[in-house]
Order: C-alpha cells, then sequence, then structure tokens
C-alpha cells in the first residue's frame, strides 16, 4: 500500500547519488528486501515503472534481491545496493 | 556502465528526521510509543482508557493518525492532555516528519510520555521509524489467533502486543494461548499484556509496563547529560 512511496524515495536517492557524478545518467538500480520488510516487490516495481514511464529517468531499470533471515539478516532491509550509472556522452554518442 | 554501491537505507530521509526526534526525546526523558494494529483493533479506546489511569502529574501529549477525520482526536481531548490529529489525506502510514511536524513546541515546555497512534494498518507502519522507543502492537479478541503469522513484520518488530477486548473472551471463539503461541514463534521476546478498555482489565499491568520504560528513559536521559557535559 505504501510502495508509491517507497518507489519515490527510491528515485530520490538515485537523484542525490547522481549529483556525485556530473554527466552520467542511472541505468539500473539495485534493491535489497528482506522477507519482513512489510514491502511487497510486485507492487514496488509496478510504482516504480509507474513513476519512470515518460520521465527523463526513462529506461531506468529496478533490480530487487529479496533476503530471508539467516546469518546476520534481520529480515527487515529495505535497502539501496547499487546504482548503475551510464556516461551521458555515450548514449548521445 | 560503471556499477557504485550505495548501501544505504531506501527511507535513510525518514530515519534521519526520526533520529532527530529521537534525540530531543532523550533529551528530556520522554518515552515514545507508537501504536500499530488493524483499524478497530481498539487503539484509540485503549489510548482514551489510558489518559484517564495515568499517575497524576504525568505529562503526556498525543498524536493521532487518520486518514480522514478529526474524530480520533476529539475523542482523546477529552482528558485534559495536549491532543493533535495528523490526517494523511490517503497515506496508509505516518512517517517521521508528519510526527516533526505536528509537535510544534510541545517540547518546549517538557514531556513525560508522547503516544502516537499509528494509521490502522498492520503492513505499513512497520517500515517507518518515528523516533519512538518501542513500537506497541494491538491484536483484539475479535481478529483472528493467526494475525502474528500473516502480519510477520510488525510482531517481530513490536516490544509489546496488547491482547485487547478481552472482556468479549466468552462471545468470540479466539483462544488467547494460541495468539500468545504465534506471536511468541515470530518474536520469542516479545512482552504480551491482556486489556479490555471496557472493564480496564489488564491496565495495572500495562501502566507498570509504561512506567518501568518510563524510568528506564529517565534514567538514560540523566547518564546523557552526564556523558555530554562532562
Amino acid at each position: 500500500m505504501h510502495e508509491m512511496g517507497i518507489a519515490n524515495s527510491v528515485l530520490e536517492a538515485v537523484e542525490k547519488e547522481l549529483q556525485r557524478y556530473p554527466g552520467h545518467r542511472a541505468a539500473k538500480v539495485g534493491l535489497r528486501i528482506g522477507e519482513f520488510a512489510g514491502v511487497d516487490s510486485d507492487s514496488l516495481e509496478f510504482c516504480f515503472e509507474a513513476l519512470v514511464t515518460g520521465t527523463p529517468w526513462e529506461p531506468l531499470q529496478l533490480e530487487i534481491t529479496l533476503c530471508r533471515v539467516e546469518q546476520g539478516r534481520r529480515g527487515d532491509e529495505l535497502e539501496l545496493a547499487y546504482v548503475e550509472l551510464d556516461e551521458l556522452q555515450e548514449a548521445v554518442a | 556502465m560503471n556499477r557504485v554501491a550505495i548501501e544505504k537505507k531506501v527511507l535513510s530521509e525518514n530515519d534521519q528526521v526520526a533520529l532527530r526526534l529521537r534525540t530531543a526525546l532523550t533529551d528530556l526523558g520522554a518515552l515514545s510509543l507508537n501504536f500499530i494494529g488493524s483499524p478497530g483493533a481498539g487503539k484509540t479506546a485503549l489510548l482514551e482508557r489510558t489518559l484517564q489511569l495515568l499517575p497524576y502529574g504525568t505529562r503526556a501529549a498525543v498524536l493521532t493518525g487518520d486518514i480522514q477525520t478529526e474524530n480520533d482526536a476529539n475523542r482523546l481531548r477529552r482528558y485534559g492532555f495536549p491532543v493533535k490529529q495528523i490526517t494523511t489525506s490517503g497515506a496508509c502510514h505516518l512517517d517521521a516528519r508528519m510526527v516533526e511536524r505536528h509537535l510544534g513546541n510541545w517540547l518546549d515546555d517538557g514531556l513525560d510520555l508522547l503516544l502516537i497512534e499509528n494509521v490502522g494498518n498492520l503492513v505499513c507502519p512497520t517500515s517507518y521509524d518515528l523516533g519512538e522507543d518501542a513500537k506497541v502492537v494491538v491484536l483484539s479478541v475479535a481478529e483472528g489467533e493467526d494475525k502474528p503469522l500473516k502480519y510477520p513484520g510488525i510482531f517481530r518488530k513490536a516490544e509489546l502486543m496488547l491482547l485487547n477486548k478481552v472482556d468479549l473472551l466468552p462471545y468470540v471463539p479466539f483462544k488467547p494461548e494460541l495468539a500468545r503461541e504465534n506471536a511468541r514463534g515470530i518474536h520469542p521476546g516479545i512482552d504480551i499484556i491482556e486489556t479490555s478498555c471496557t472493564t480496564s482489565f489488564g491496565f495495572d499491568h500495562w501502566l507498570k509496563w509504561i512506567a518501568v520504560r518510563a524510568e528506564q528513559k529517565k534514567a538514560s536521559a540523566k547518564s546523557f547529560t552526564e556523558l555530554t557535559s562532562a
């Protein structure tokens, strides 16, 4: 139910990250979601796509890794793992 | 293609505000509790009875979240404590920014206890830290004993489960032992107290729980002040 807000927070975080890499655009963002995070990954993917489609973010992709409670994992993870960047010049060429 | 590791929480913005709130509340020695439960579990009735029975002189304040209406705040205002309604206009949970915005100047006059009633929902509120000392999950005997199994997230994160409306037990097939077993299966360390807002059953136990936690908070605030002024 709150996946739209989460998707928006992901984009905000990516935007912040991009400020550190001028001349780049984000191609893919990786998320880690724990089994008890209370976030539905299908719904999150749907919301993310809805936010990205038809905006300058396109074709930014979302990759979700689900993690289960095991050694060292709390199960409530909702973390940005990585972002994949493309240089803008390459995209133009 | 260039992959950059970020390794930060998606809700880190919320967590920063929550940290600021937690620090301000710790400075004051104020205990903050975040009440989460389904719509109809009895969260507002529970807060009403709690406000009524708090020890004389307790400086308490209440924030109550709902999607629409001031109804809950109007109910809670009758007990003489400051109360503010947070209407989320559709959002299914409270976030730390809403809490910070609505606290206003409450912290300026000193506070012992902040009670935050979240929007009725067992899923979304679980993800948002509101700077509280503990989440309290409210489950009523008019629901199913398997709620902890269906919504494990909140039962893992809550430090206390209030099993509410126990006055209805003679009329419903709910098995309290099974509910306890399910909750402890998900979170072995969870405290469980049975309450009835109609008869006040269990409120001595519940108020004692608050008193112990409030005492711990005051002590930690004191040691925090000593530490920072040393």
